[in-house]
């Protein structure tokens, strides 16, 4: 299983809530397979997915799943310990593990060598930290949203590969406008 | 205290609600209010970048945030500014620690001091210099300012306006 076929797989869970979506492949991907108005498309600030959707978590009731991936939160590792300390509950963050930089042309990351991004979570003081494969991620992303008390994070396995896809073509007025409308702030569209 | 307090009433009368902060001895008293007021979300943050991230995910709902930092902090986070913040026109308010301006005794701090103004320039964040008490009731039309434009703004608190608010 590919990152185009998770996303296949979790399309339907995330049509339901808030989904802030890493920059590159990810955000190009889950674009194709089904836009929605509550999918924040990042076209920049690689790195950045795991806390805008942990600023977005802390600023509204509604659930949110950051989309991220192995690459970036290598990127950005200091805020799993933020997340360690101040996630609420209505708080997942997916990092779609595997093992390389998709986007960049598959170079391998570190957590294809020694680099443990469960662990890293726990050592930052991360709850309910699950690693599991493609197939089971429905399952634990299920579990999280519908778990009222604690947030996850949850680390997919999956292997290295892209289809071939065109940019995103709305423009990032377009994608802050729709998003903030879908959650009730935005009236005029 | 005073000058610190100052700032948090010009800030929250503004309209900001939601504070981070990388830590600086400077901010410090302003770090002890907000960690005491229940009306607003206050949270240290390991690093400024990430910050800025949390900060455009607290956009997003509606809140209207502010991180307090160096102005080290800045140098950490161009490419979020502008990929992140100024690519979706998101108003955050940046209140800067202005270290090493006259009066800082730490002289390895000088070399940030004198591009500060000059990166804020270059990325067009409008700026408001703070060295006096009176400069610092013109703080929340500024924050407001943000908000018109779309914008994140910058507020500079210089070394010897800050130093002495114990």
């Amino acid at each position: 299983m590919n990152r185009f076929d998770l996303l296949n797989k979790i399309q339907n869970i995330l049509k339901d809530n808030l989904v802030i979506c890493n920059i590159g492949l990810p955000s190009q991907e889950l674009y194709k397979i089904n836009d929605q108005p509550n999918f924040f498309y990042m076209l920049g600030s690689m790195g950045l997915s795991s806390s805008i959707g942990l600023g977005l978590a802390l600023s509204q009731n509604k659930h949110v799943i950051s989309i991220d991936g192995d690459g970036s939160v290598l990127m950005n590792m200091n805020t799993l310990a933020t997340i360690g300390n101040r996630a609420p509950s209505n708080y997942s963050l997916l990092i779609i593990d595997n093992g390389s930089y998709g986007s960049t042309g598959d170079q391998r990351t570190f957590t294809d060598e020694n680099t443990s991004l469960k662990d890293v979570a726990i050592g930052a003081g991360c709850k309910n930290v699950v690693e599991c494969s493609g197939d089971e991620t429905v399952n634990a992303l299920n579990k999280a949203i519908d778990d009222k008390d604690n947030s996850y994070v949850i680390i997919s396995k999956i292997n290295s590969g892209n289809v071939k896809i065109d940019p995103i073509p709305i423009n990032p007025i377009t994608i802050r406008d729709r998003f903030r409308k879908f959650i009730g702030i935005v009236k005029y569209l | 205290m005073k000058i610190s307090k100052k700032i948090i009433d010009n800030l929250k009368k503004g309209g900001v609600d939601f504070y981070l902060s990388v830590p600086c001895k400077l901010l410090a008293n302003m770090i002890a209010i907000l960690e005491n007021d229940k009306d607003v979300y206050y949270s240290a943050v390991p690093r400024e970048e990430e910050g800025m991230g949390i900060c455009a995910g607290a956009y997003l709902g509606n809140k209207f945030p502010c991180i307090m930092m160096q102005n080290t902090g800045i140098g950490n986070s161009v490419n979020a500014i502008v990929s992140l913040l100024q690519l979706y026109q998101m108003p955050v308010v940046f209140l800067i620690s202005y270290r090493g301006t006259p009066g800082e005794p730490v002289g390895a701090q000088g070399g940030m001091a004198k591009i500060t103004e000059d990166i804020l320039q270059t990325l067009r964040i409008p700026m408001l210099h703070c060295s006096t008490e009176k400069d610092l009731e013109k703080i929340s039309t500024f924050s407001k300012h943000a908000k018109v434009v779309e914008s994140p703004v910058a507020i500079l608190c210089d070394f010897n306006l800050m130093k002495d608010d114990t």
